[in-house]
């Protein structure tokens, strides 16, 4: 008892004086520099957003290690400094400011929620420094020091909904989780429905973390939509596609468009459940270019052959990528340089979704739009894609309905 | 031994002062190079905001026995007091995007007091205060306490996490309130310096005002009953005291404490989220007060630092994905064999120490 003591007296001793030590900030040594470039990975590798986090995390550093094998960036190698956002939006700010300020990075791959970006942004705007961000999200947003790899609503949403007009569907059931990107995304297709003429019979939000539908399908049961309109995001999907398969419901008696379903959640739901009904993004594992082939390879060898690729984790990789070339056009690491290379429009990359490039003015990239059908092996095969990829416009100025409707922010 | 026996009457007191004297010195020690980055001084800001909030719990729970898992709830109403006078400085008190997405076409009311005038952010104490006062005057009054206690702190603050998601257009659900400068102005980067200096200091002073003013009081007669309520409650009341009036001024102190430390933590931190207002969140709060040693006022300082301090250098690089199992069994450890906590371990050893010597 005596020595269990002593050895754990000293265990907390040491950990105080390393806690304390820590905070100091380690110098490294500064021959390592001259010969590589610190980046930053800020996700949730801990709390209740880490099970999506995790692949768009892994997607970065399989690009980094490409990268560098390929003789790194500038003949500089690569090294990543990894923090953990904890799911929570104040670490977030916290941890964006530790790498930037202490870590001095170089740039930061980082984020999911809204809300960690939303909580994020004015530091890097303040200090200067540039995030990539690599979620679709709800736009009206365009922040000159984030670099947007996923889709704006235009790239997304809005190609969905006219997707589900030219099959016919004329009543509309929206469903979303309690945050803002389901209250934005469903604003936008209030309006976008008023002007096509066809009726929204029903918009239900449900709790994050809510497990209990059954009021919510008694809704839908009494509304009588043709579709669903689903942004549910995490658990809440799982719950949804489970009750309903239980009340016998199939993607015949209620279609769903969903927002927020990929092949991680296609593999979390069951492919059983959720075959027939629809998705909208702009990537799928089963996209068919040279470069996806190579991507997913690559992915499953370093990751294992269960895992499967999906739309956030392909624009994280292409986020790095992106980054790289930028980096190269700029012939500096400098922010201030790559941000000038990014602003003429000239950087673009042969992802595997097919060529992107960063629009200089919105710093949102150019992408395909695909909408796809889930099937029995828990892919999703493409059922529709855009001929040329669609120009991002994050606050849909290009759309006449949406400026009638006054869907812009204030200022 | 004299040294020794000073340590032993004023231990606290000295240990508090070495803190507050590091505090002090760590802008000295960024303008001369030691410590790299500005960002250092606003994680440690933060740390004050936490270690204030760590003391108003110590007094309800170490001294008073009434273990809160609900402080989050002050925290975060201090911290939206704050946020949404600020946000208003940022808007000019005009209509924010998110009332704007909402549907809002007129400040709402809640809103109004902070366009006005910068009295307003006595709200940052009012509003925890009030709401403190109500729940405390209702609960002690009615003898409800221990366990009973605890689940209803913990429903309230459940309660309003959900209240304050689902009123997007008037407080931005889970985004919360983002976008704000400090109370001092832009405190990032080195040419706002002097702000972030100004602000710290400030926030050293609350910090110092909170821990002189808690002394104050355990050491009083004051202090006497408090551990009476704890240690014998019924006894207490047969005694003549006016026990749960003790227990509601109590309660509603460290309210306010959790307020004014939400308030400072918002200045630091940029911004304000429901995530601050979860169970999780006050059970935090909670485990600093029990590491650092409980019933002591410096303990409550001491675990709000060190566990900061080891979640913000574990939770990177090579631990960033097993730093809450090292925390979690820090926590272990001290819960089954250091009761007293770290405060606790050091008066127990460093006496024989000293003596071996």
């Amino acid at each position: 008892m005596n020595i269990a003591r002593k050895f754990l007296s000293t265990i907390a001793a040491s950990t105080v004086v390393l806690g304390a030590f820590g905070l100091m900030g380690c110098n490294e040594d500064k021959a390592a520099e001259s010969t590589s470039v610190k980046v930053g990975l800020l996700h949730s590798l801990t709390g209740p957003m880490a099970i999506s986090e995790k692949s768009v995390r892994d997607a970065e550093v399989l690009a980094i290690e490409q990268i560098n094998k390929a003789g790194g960036v500038l003949g500089k190698q690569i090294v990543f400094v990894e923090e953990d956002g904890a799911s929570e939006p104040s670490t977030f700010a916290t941890k964006a400011e530790k790498l930037i300020d202490i870590e001095k990075v170089a740039t930061v791959f980082g984020c999911w929620t809204s809300s960690s970006r939303k909580a994020v942004k004015p530091i890097f705007e303040e200090y200067k420094s540039l995030l990539w961000y690599p979620v679709q999200y709800e736009g009206m947003e365009m922040s000159p020091n984030i670099v947007y790899t996923g889709a704006a609503p235009n790239q997304q949403i809005v190609p969905a909904i006219e997707y589900l007009i030219s099959k016919g569907y004329k009543k509309l059931f929206l469903l979303g989780s309690d945050y803002v990107f389901p209250r934005t995304a469903n604003m936008i297709i209030n309006a976008q429905a008023k002007a096509a003429g066809i009726s929204v019979v029903g918009e239900e939000y449900a709790d994050m973390d809510q497990t209990d539908f059954a009021a919510i399908i008694a809704k839908i049961e009494a509304a009588k939509p043709d579709v669903i309109v689903n942004t549910l995001n995490g658990t809440g999907n799982v719950s949804f596609f489970k009750q309903m398969s239980e009340k016998n419901y199939s993607s015949k008696e209620y279609m769903t468009m969903s927002f927020s379903i990929a092949e991680e959640e296609v593999a979390t739901i069951g492919p059983a459940i959720l075959k027939g009904h629809l998705v909208s993004w702009n990537y799928y594992q089963t996209t068919s270019t040279p470069e996806n082939t190579a991507f997913v390879a690559a992915y499953k060898e370093k990751f294992g052959a269960n895992r499967v690729t999906s739309d956030p984790a392909e624009a994280a990789y292409d986020a790095v990528y992106l980054w790289a070339e930028a980096v190269k056009a700029a012939k500096s690491f400098e922010v201030d340089a790559v941000l000038a290379a990014i602003k003429s429009g000239s950087i673009s990359y042969k992802a595997p979704e097919g060529v992107v490039a960063i629009d200089g003015k919105s710093q949102h990239l150019a992408k395909p739009v695909r909408v796809g059908e889930v099937s029995e092996d828990g892919l999703i095969k493409e059922v529709y894609a855009t001929a040329a990829p669609v120009a991002p416009d994050p606050y849909l100025t290009t759309y006449d309905w949406a400026v009638k409707a006054g869907l812009q922010p204030l200022n | 031994m004299k040294a020794l026996r000073l340590f032993e009457r004023h231990g606290s007191n000295i240990t508090f002062g070495i803190i507050v004297f590091i505090l002090a010195m760590m802008p000295v020690l960024l303008m001369m190079g030691v410590v790299s980055g500005g960002s250092t001084i606003l994680f440690l800001g933060k740390c004050i905001s936490f270690a204030i909030v760590a003391i108003g719990i110590d007094l309800i729970w170490g001294y008073t026995g009434i273990l809160s898992l609900g402080h989050g709830l002050y925290f975060a109403l201090g911290g939206y007091a704050m946020a949404m006078y600020l946000k208003m400085q940022a808007t000019g008190g005009h209509l924010t995007d998110f009332m704007h997405i909402g549907g809002l076409t007129e400040m709402p009311l809640i809103w109004v007091p902070f366009t006005l005038s910068p009295g307003s952010l006595l709200l940052v104490i009012i509003a925890p205060a009030v709401v403190a006062w109500i729940v405390g005057y209702f609960i002690f009054k009615n003898r409800v306490k221990g366990v009973y206690f605890s689940i209803i702190s913990q429903a309230l603050t459940w309660a309003a996490c959900s209240l304050f998601i689902a009123m997007s257009p008037y407080t931005n659900g889970n985004v919360g309130i983002t976008e704000i400068k400090s109370i001092f102005g832009s405190i990032k980067g080195s040419a706002n310096q002097g702000n972030m200096f100004l602000l710290f200091y400030v926030s050293l002073i609350a910090l110092i005002a909170v821990y002189a003013l808690s002394k104050f009081l355990v050491e009083r007669k004051f202090g006497k009953v408090l551990i009476a309520i704890r240690d014998g409650e019924n006894r207490t009341y047969f005694s003549g005291y006016p026990v749960s009036r003790y227990k509601t001024f109590i309660y509603v102190l460290s309210a306010i404490f959790a307020g004014i430390a939400g308030a400072i933590f918002v200045n630091f931190n940029g911004c304000i989220t429901p995530s601050q207002m979860t169970i999780t969140y006050s059970i935090g709060m909670v485990i600093w007060v029990a590491i650092g040693g409980r019933g002591t006022i410096i303990g409550a300082v001491i675990g709000a630092f060190f566990i900061n301090i080891c979640e913000y250098n574990l939770s990177s690089g090579s631990t960033v994905e097993i730093w809450q199992y090292i925390i979690g069994v820090l926590f272990c450890v001290t819960i089954l064999f250091f009761k007293g906590g770290i405060v606790g371990l050091v008066r127990d050893k460093v006496p024989s120490l000293f003596k071996k010597v």
